[in-house]
């Protein structure tokens, strides 16, 4: 009998990975080349950002890779307002659209204004910076 | 002991006192003197070779006084700070170079209750003697804090010894004497400790104010440095704000108004810095949003003309919802107002260039006009290409705009009557919520004193940026900026002519509009988002009638309404 080996089942994979806390999705990215990987697919954040809300309205996904990526959207701005919110809490569709919102404002800033409009300067490189005025809200380590 | 070093070292010369004082520096909070800290009071080490002096002077006027004294001190004193030994001694100083008499004063602490007396002091066992080298024994008791000991002031008797057991103190901590009866009027008020003098900086603020408003305008002066000198005793908010107004009064004192609004880029730079400092201009955004959001339910081509451009950061966001609502995203069209520019760059069409990158990135087709205008009197409908109402749906939005229009007679007028002709489907109003348009001074500033004291606060707790940091820094700036032109401007120059909501109501309803309800969705939004801000549990979302008042605490400090116009019956 073949032993059974996770990396074999992507798709199982993911589905337990989706369900890990930030902390340990952290940690499970550290795991093998493969984890780590799948963990830095825009479309795991995909799932991470809409953990809870039923098929997400249309057009988003569309708008949010445009934007910067799930896991960007899931970083700067899913996640502070899901911190706020107990964590288990159904996600609802106006967080969804206030974290959107959110999102599309630290693009505009980050990328059209240049950090030029604000106090941008000091918050170099990364891709997780995040705008000035989502500082307030990046608590969160990077993923 | 440090005391007995202290008192080992009283015949030295003040200068050298500062060494003792230097070396006792408690490492935080600017350096203050640690021997007064203990005691209770804030004495920068900077100001201390400028106290020890005018103590010596004192102890020479003191020992060649009469006895019968000045006991009028012990009356006519009104203690404001108690950190201010240097102003206190100063005005000493003054009083007995006029009267030549000299008393001890036998005073106590004040305590509250106690409303005629406007002392703090010392109780005093020892009475003074003529021509005798004076020794002050105060019972320390009542000053909280640890560890009591001589604070070395002692010059004037290097030659006595210490009682075993008793503190000396050459002085009585410092009681702000001020030379006019009229500040009698000012409420008196008992300082029991240091806390309190945030109380007394009020009070002196208000009344600088009021003698402005009587135009006594020497007494004004005078109170104003004073304020000053208070307000260097402070930290944090109260500090912040009591500088700023004591500069506008200073200014409306002197006449040395402010010049003309600086560079619109300059304070473009500042709203952004207060943008992003603090939730009010967000909240604005997302809650104006909301309301235009539910207008253009429906229509396929939306118009929406900006007051006041700036950089574009409220248009993002309405684009997204624009962009993700079911249906699709209708055409977008942007008519973006702003003040010209000083050096011609034409910084609307460069906001409009980013919003539209911004609207292919995202999918929305997107058009965008600049209009640059010195006031928003001098524009009307026409100018606007406006589309008929099944073609277009129109919405007006002003954050922060209108107030400037009642600088000018008749401008308000004119804008609501351009804005009826601009046929809306939803005109979205955030205007600060505060009196600060009344035609009396005093009233003017006394709730420009409450409203930016509630402001600064909300900046100070919220924990958001870290002290000092760039963002709060400029945001102070920003509000500092128009604390001056409430306090100093008239005329067409005074700009920051706030008004509340319900005057507001008032000017729309007679203009032809009738007012929209924000939505519980708008609610939602807004708490949510301030939710999100660190110290949000300061700031408070309340719904009137309507309309979306954002406050911090129990004070509402800006307020979002929306409007249509009205049917015609």
């Amino acid at each position: 009998m073949a032993k059974f080996c996770i990396n074999d089942n992507v798709d199982v994979l993911i589905e337990v990975l989706k369900r890990l806390d930030d902390r340990s999705l952290g940690v499970a990215a550290c795991v093998c080349k493969t984890w780590c990987s799948l963990t830095r697919n825009d479309s795991f954040w995909e799932h991470m950002c809409f953990r809870q809300l039923s098929p997400p309205p249309e057009g988003v996904r569309a708008v949010v890779v445009a934007l910067g990526g799930y896991r960007r959207l899931y970083i700067c701005c899913v996640k502070p307002v899901r911190e706020v919110r107990e964590f288990n809490r159904v996600w609802t569709r106006h967080e969804m659209e206030l974290s959107l919102s959110l999102f599309c404002v630290d693009y505009y800033e980050r990328v059209l204004l240049g950090g030029g409009g604000g106090s941008g300067g000091g918050r170099l490189g990364s891709d997780s910076a995040a705008s000035a005025s989502l500082m307030l809200l990046c608590k969160a380590v990077n993923v | 002991m440090k005391r007995e070093r202290d008192l080992g070292k009283a015949e030295t010369a003040a200068a050298g006192k500062m060494k003792i004082w230097g070396e006792g520096q408690p490492q935080a909070d600017a350096g203050t003197d640690e021997l007064f800290a203990v005691l209770g009071y804030k004495v920068k080490s900077s100001d201390m070779a400028d106290v020890a002096n005018k103590l010596e002077q004192l102890e020479m006027a003191m020992v060649t006084t009469m006895e019968d004294g000045i006991s009028h001190l012990s009356t006519d004193t009104i203690h404001y700070n108690p950190s201010d030994l240097s102003g206190w001694v100063e005005s000493l100083l003054s009083e007995l170079n006029s009267t030549g008499n000299f008393d001890v004063l036998p005073q106590r602490i004040g305590v509250p209750g106690e409303s005629s007396s406007n002392l703090i002091g010392f109780s005093n066992d020892m009475p003074i003697q003529q021509n005798r080298k004076v020794i002050y024994d105060y019972d320390l008791r009542a000053i909280p804090g640890g560890a009591i000991c001589s604070n070395g002031n002692d010059e004037e008797n290097p030659s006595q010894e210490p009682d075993s057991g008793t503190k000396r103190l050459r002085s009585s901590p410092g009681s702000e004497f001020l030379d006019n009866a009229s500040l009698a009027a000012a409420r008196p008020v008992v300082l029991v400790d240091s806390q309190e003098t945030g109380v007394r900086l009020v009070h002196t603020l208000m009344a600088c104010a009021e003698a402005v408003q009587r135009d006594d305008m020497k007494l004004a002066d005078a109170l104003v440095k004073h304020v000053g000198v208070l307000a260097v005793s402070q930290v944090g908010a109260m500090r912040k704000v009591a500088t700023y107004f004591a500069e506008a009064l200073a200014r409306r004192i002197y006449k040395i108004y402010p010049q003309d609004s600086l560079e619109s880029s300059y304070s473009d730079v500042l709203q952004m810095h207060f943008y992003e400092s603090c939730p009010y201009l967000k909240f604005a955004h997302f809650t104006a949003n909301q309301a235009i959001l539910e207008a253009f339910a429906g229509a396929n081509r939306v118009h929406v003309i900006d007051f006041s451009l700036k950089q574009g950061m409220q248009w993002p966001a309405l684009m997204q919802a624009l962009a993700l609502r079911p249906g699709g995203p209708p055409e977008f069209r942007l008519t973006g107002i702003g003040p010209p520019q000083p050096d011609n760059t034409d910084t609307l069409q460069q906001v409009g260039w980013k919003l539209a990158q911004l609207a292919e990135t995202i999918g929305v087709e997107f058009k965008f006009r600049g209009f640059v205008a010195n006031s928003l009197a001098d524009l009307d409908a026409s100018m606007l290409d406006i589309k008929p109402n099944n073609v277009e749906a129109v919405a007006v939005n002003s954050v922060f705009e209108l107030h400037r229009l009642l600088a000018r007679p008749g401008g308000i007028d004119k804008v609501l009557n351009s804005i009826n002709a601009m046929n809306p489907k939803i005109v979205t109003i955030v205007e600060e919520e505060a009196t600060h348009n009344g035609n009396v001074f005093l009233d003017r500033f006394n709730e420009s004193l409450h409203f930016y004291s509630t402001m600064f606060d909300s900046l100070e707790s919220s924990g958001l940026t870290q002290p000092n940091s760039e963002d709060l820094v400029m945001t102070e700036v920003y509000l500092g900026r128009q604390i001056c032109n409430v306090v100093a401007c008239e005329g067409p120059d005074r700009i920051e002519r706030h008004e509340t909501l319900c005057q507001w109501r008032g000017r729309m309803n007679s203009a032809g509009f009738d007012p929209v309800h924000l939505g519980s969705n708008a609610f939602k939004q807004a708490s949510m988002l301030l939710a999100l801000f660190a110290g949000g549990d300061g700031y408070r979302v309340e719904e009137k009638d309507g309309s979306l008042m954002l406050g911090w605490h129990t004070r509402p400090l800006i307020a979002t309404s929306a409007w249509q116009l009205k049917s015609p019956e």
